[in-house]
């Protein structure tokens, strides 16, 4: 399998920022590391046989300035990631799985047989592991990496207990070795593939926490990364939040953006579509991660398709609701007016009751709910967790819990919390918290653990030990998350927890 | 045998009250999160706080230096030797504590 770069220049790299890496990439990847790594047949030794994310890599070469001494500027890094991601990247298919920790998505939960479950995911998230490619001889380095950098993983729990090293070196290096080698189909495939072009227009749907249910437009221009984006999001009272920043695209697909929306720091972390006209992935607050939601795009133009509707359930009545997508002319809608605009169309009801209301065009379907009523309530995430912090300039920031209310009805079993009930969408609710047990209730959580606000984001209390609590406790709980709304109450866990110290993309 | 402190005694809670099942792996928590049953960083074996060191500041150092969670908090031993620098003591100087990981090194 090839390798090494194809044709990459030093265009690629150029920032219209001026921030320009001095050499081109390969050079300037031979350059940084070559001190330390030997060429070899295939590259520099250790590199070459290994694949990774955006992150992955970025998150080597922090570890090569933290624990070895590397010296390099923030654009020389930038461009080698980006170098090294190009051509050693993951394939659309490989990192599919787990794009949930590429996204940061806070209430992510993992599953994984043993032995890899304890081994490996018992610390960081199996993700992690799993966002690479390498040699089997690179898998079991990788192994021998964990015990020199961090010699007591023997020793802890569930490591103590077993013969680690042993199960390390045979077991999982043998297994990831067979479960992600450096060489596969899904590689050479997307290396060999047309990849398409990323500027133009998008119209996207997300939520911005804190603010609402969204929809915009984005502008693409530019020719390598970093790509200009500007556009706007606009929320369902109308209201527009314009956007300006820049996106970098990793891999042919990998799209990183940081944008600046309304004021607020938001960062993107997309994938592209392999037939280049859609958008999947997450948006985030980019000093505050957990608060983002999901959010997709369609190419503006590319045929006819329907994202959703903001917002997505209206009160019966008169309502305006935005199908978001596009080539939405001639929206066919079962009930109210349809009409096709910038970001898809615009359907005006009127309607009565609890019911839902259908529409279609060019092949793309969609539907939104309109209720008087709802028969049950539900909290997403189900379980999640904040974390303490802020209270001094060094330490992390507090991590907020970001909760919704959707509203359900029975559908036709007429009972609540089966398989065919149907969901409304999301509800304006009152929140509440409550001490999740007798221990939390001797200790108080709710009055020390922090606030739950009207938005449903809970802003967890500050770090450091706390003198009014028994022990000095931190401002840790453990509560219930409490929704009513339209005479419903659903409850969700939330466990608020002390900080992370070491906080990489990848988790 | 006597529960010498609060985990070893809702140990014994547990599995007087036949709730040894309950006991609960990582990957049930958020992902990322360490529960190594040591206990773990965010959570105690049980998927709660109540049997974790608190406030945690209090064996901080005791836990930390020896690498006891390596991908959420810096071991003084290897990967982060200057991380306690200027502060001795983590229950006191626990403003000193700052995260590792840089804030410009984004994709």
């Amino acid at each position: 399998m090839q390798l090494r770069p194809r044709g990459l220049t030093a265009a690629l790299l150029i920032s219209a920022a001026g921030a320009v890496p001095a050499l081109a990439s390969e050079e300037l990847l031979k350059n940084t590391c070559s001190t330390c790594h030997t060429a070899e047949e295939n590259g520099l030794s250790r590199i070459s046989g290994q694949r990774k994310t955006p992150e992955g890599w970025m998150m080597t070469l922090v570890r090569m300035q933290q624990a070895h001494g590397l010296e390099i500027s923030a654009e020389d890094r930038r461009a080698i990631v980006q170098h090294l991601a190009d051509t050693q990247g993951l394939a659309p298919s490989e990192a599919a799985p787990f794009r949930y920790a590429l996204e940061k998505d806070p209430n992510a939960q993992e599953s994984f047989d043993e032995p890899f479950a304890s081994m490996c995911a018992r610390c960081h998230t199996g993700a992690r592991g799993l966002l690479q490619n390498r040699t089997a001889e690179e898998w079991a380095l990788h192994m021998d990496f964990h015990v020199g950098h961090f010699p007591t993983i023997e020793y802890q729990a569930l490591g103590r207990d077993r013969e680690w090293y042993k199960i390390a070196r045979t077991e999982i290096a043998g297994y990831l070795a067979e479960q992600n080698p450096l060489e596969t189909a899904a590689w050479t495939d997307w290396q060999a593939a047309d990849k398409q072009p990323v500027a133009g227009d998008w119209v996207v749907m997300t939520d911005l926490p804190g603010i609402g249910e969204a929809y915009g437009k984005l502008t693409v221009s530019g020719d390598a990364s970093p790509y200009q984006v500007s556009g706007e999001f606009v929320t369902a009272d109308g209201t527009a939040h314009p956007v300006s920043g820049q996106m970098n695209l990793y891999t042919g697909y990998e799209w990183r953006a940081n944008l600046d929306i309304g004021g607020t720091a938001y960062r993107q972390v997309l994938a592209l579509s392999e037939d280049g006209n859609s958008l999947q992935g997450r948006q985030f607050d980019r000093s505050n991660d957990a608060l983002g939601a999901p959010l997709s795009g369609a190419r503006d133009g590319a045929g006819s398709v329907i994202l959703g509707t903001v917002p997505s359930a209206v009160p019966a009545g008169e309502a305006q609701v935005q199908v978001v997508g596009t080539g939405l002319d001639g929206l066919d809608s079962s009930a109210g007016e349809a009409a096709a605009n910038t970001y898809g169309a615009a359907l005006t009801l009127a309607a009565e009751g609890n019911g839902v209301v259908t529409f279609s065009t060019g092949g793309a379907e969609g539907q939104v709910a309109h209720y008087t009523s709802l028969d049950s309530l539900k909290v997403e995430p189900e379980f999640t967790i904040a974390r303490v912090g802020g209270g001094s300039e060094e330490g992390p920031a507090a991590v907020p819990a970001y909760f919704n209310a959707v509203g359900m009805w029975n559908g036709p079993d007429g009972e609540a919390g089966t398989e065919d009930d149907v969901r409304v969408g999301r509800v304006e609710a009152q929140w509440t918290v409550a001490n999740a047990h007798e221990h939390a209730a001797h200790m108080k959580d709710t009055e020390f653990a922090g606030e739950m606000q009207a938005s449903g984001i809970f802003a967890p209390a500050v770090a450091g030990p706390n003198p009014d609590r028994p022990f000095s406790a931190n401002n840790a709980g453990e509560l219930t998350v409490q929704a009513e709304a339209m005479g419903q109450q659903a409850e969700a866990m939330l466990i608020v927890t002390v900080q992370r110290f070491i906080d990489p993309p990848i988790r | 045998m006597k529960p010498l402190n609060q985990k070893a005694e809702r140990v014994q809670q547990a599995a007087s009250q036949g709730q040894m099942e309950e006991v609960r792996a990582m990957q049930t928590v958020t992902a990322g999160c360490a529960t190594t049953f040591d206990p773990g960083w965010e959570v105690d074996p049980f998927g709660g706080l109540a049997a974790l060191c608190q406030p945690m500041e209090a064996d901080l150092y005791g836990c930390s230096d020896p690498c006891w969670w390596p991908a959420q908090v810096p071991d003084i031993m290897v990967n982060h030797p200057n991380w306690d620098e200027g502060a001795p003591n983590a229950a006191k100087d626990w403003r000193a504590l700052g995260a590792t990981y840089p804030t410009d090194a984004e994709t």
